[in-house]
């Protein structure tokens, strides 16, 4: 029982606490690019969703299987991690051509960019060598299961937050913004304020 | 912004390749790519300076080792095989910096590997070095590095000094107010967005009036 609730305050962890758009500001591009659309946000989450959680799978195995026994890890994760993200961007793109083309259109570039979505390094990064980022117990080392689990949090709360902040910028459209804040800048007033509410959860426990 | 790069008007060409990293395509401003590192990173001037000398190599880099192969790349792969170039780079100054510089390194993080995934570099690559010659390539990475610096260091100046009252650079504070109620939302996370707000809306109003200017002129 305590091992399950150990995996849902990681999970909530990743998700809300160290929420990776608005407290650690990774994988801000897609966020302002993509958000001023509710459909396209919903189409990007899932498939960043879905090849985060492979990603982070693939470079735990290569991590533990092939790097570190090896004791390449050091000079070769970045290389090897993007290289795994890259092939499975490519993978999903070729799957919603197939299976949605609306969608697809609709997503353009963006998908390509998930290449370098930052979010996807960070976490399967951070999943082998936790605490990068957070500086938390840097000792520590997750398992495949808890680095699957995190990872999911972590690309839940992008979601999350990304489809919450289409709608909000849906709304913002609408409303009467000083001159030179419309646009972007205001979008980016709006994250503040955002930013400030989830850092209420700072320090509700630890990972 | 620009005032540093407005000397000598020889071989205009690669200077303008120079100089237009700096406004009209600035990469952070304009472009609106790579502001998940420059909102992060510019708590502090320090970490500000490091990580844009850090962007500006691996871009120059990037472009220039880009650019000299891009005959020899097929179009298809075209996207793994500047990954992997950039990827060496990157970790060129990983190790660098975690050997010479630990205290900065541990500060900066998460952000030195994710360099490899900064939008700007990629798109540079992309949009330009692979259909460019060397020269400018490598100019259109310095400039476009050294605007991406700019915008970190005033960001990181605006912040450190208005958040925490003082500059403090290695060991040393440069300048200290002695104040202990500066708005520390500043330095904390949705002070990054509030700034970058404002840089956004100061540039809107600078388009705004030069624009005006000239229709009165």
């Amino acid at each position: 029982m305590s091992e399950l609730w150990r995996y849902f305050l990681l999970f909530l962890g990743a998700a809300l606490v160290y929420n990776i758009l608005l407290i650690r500001f990774i994988a801000l591009c897609p966020f302002f690019g993509i958000s001023n659309r509710m459909e396209t946000s919903i189409g990007m989450s899932i498939s960043v969703i879905f090849v985060m959680v492979m990603a982070t799978s693939v470079s735990w195995l290569a991590w533990n299987y092939a790097l570190e026994p090896l004791g390449v890890g050091e000079f070769l994760y970045i290389p090897s991690f993007i290289l795994v993200i890259a092939s499975l961007v490519q993978f999903v793109e070729m799957v919603i051509k197939k299976a949605s083309p609306p969608l697809y259109k609709a997503m353009g570039i963006y998908l390509p960019l998930i290449t370098t979505n930052c979010a996807v390094l960070a976490a399967a990064t951070e999943s082998v060598k936790p605490g990068f980022f957070t500086k938390l117990n840097i000792a520590y080392h997750y398992g495949f299961l808890e680095s699957v689990i995190y990872t999911m949090g972590v690309a839940v709360g992008f979601s999350a937050v990304l489809i919450v902040f289409a709608a909000m910028r849906e709304r913002i459209e609408l409303a009467p913004v000083p001159k030179f804040f419309r646009g972007v800048p205001i979008a980016f007033m709006a994250a503040a304020l955002f930013s400030l509410a989830f850092m209420g959860f700072a320090g509700m426990f630890k990972l | 912004m620009s005032d540093d790069v407005e000397k000598g008007a020889g071989k205009r060409g690669l200077l303008r390749e120079l100089t237009k990293g700096f406004i009209t395509t600035n990469p952070l401003l304009v472009l609106m790519v790579g502001l998940c590192s420059s909102l992060a990173v510019s708590t502090r001037v320090e970490n500000s300076v490091f990580m844009g000398l850090a962007v500006i190599f691996v871009l120059t880099c990037s472009n220039i080792i880009i650019s000299l192969i891009r005959r020899f790349i097929p179009e298809q792969i075209r996207i793994p095989i500047f990954i992997v170039v950039i990827a060496s780079f990157v970790t060129i100054v990983d190790l660098t910096l975690k050997g010479f510089f630990k205290p900065v390194y541990d500060r900066l993080g998460v952000w030195i590997p994710l360099i490899v995934v900064n939008c700007i570099i990629l798109a540079r690559a992309e949009g330009y070095a692979y259909s460019n010659s060397v020269g400018r390539a490598a100019m259109d990475g310095l400039g476009l590095g050294m605007g991406y610096t700019c915008v970190l260091l005033i960001m990181g100046l605006f912040r450190e000094f208005l958040g925490t009252g003082k500059i403090v650079f290695g060991e040393r504070a440069l300048v200290d107010l002695g104040s202990n109620s500066m708005p520390a939302i500043l330095i904390m996370f949705p002070g990054a967005f509030i700034t970058f707000a404002l840089l956004l809306a100061l540039l809107q109003w600078h388009k705004a009036r030069s624009k005006t200017g000239e229709e009165e002129g």
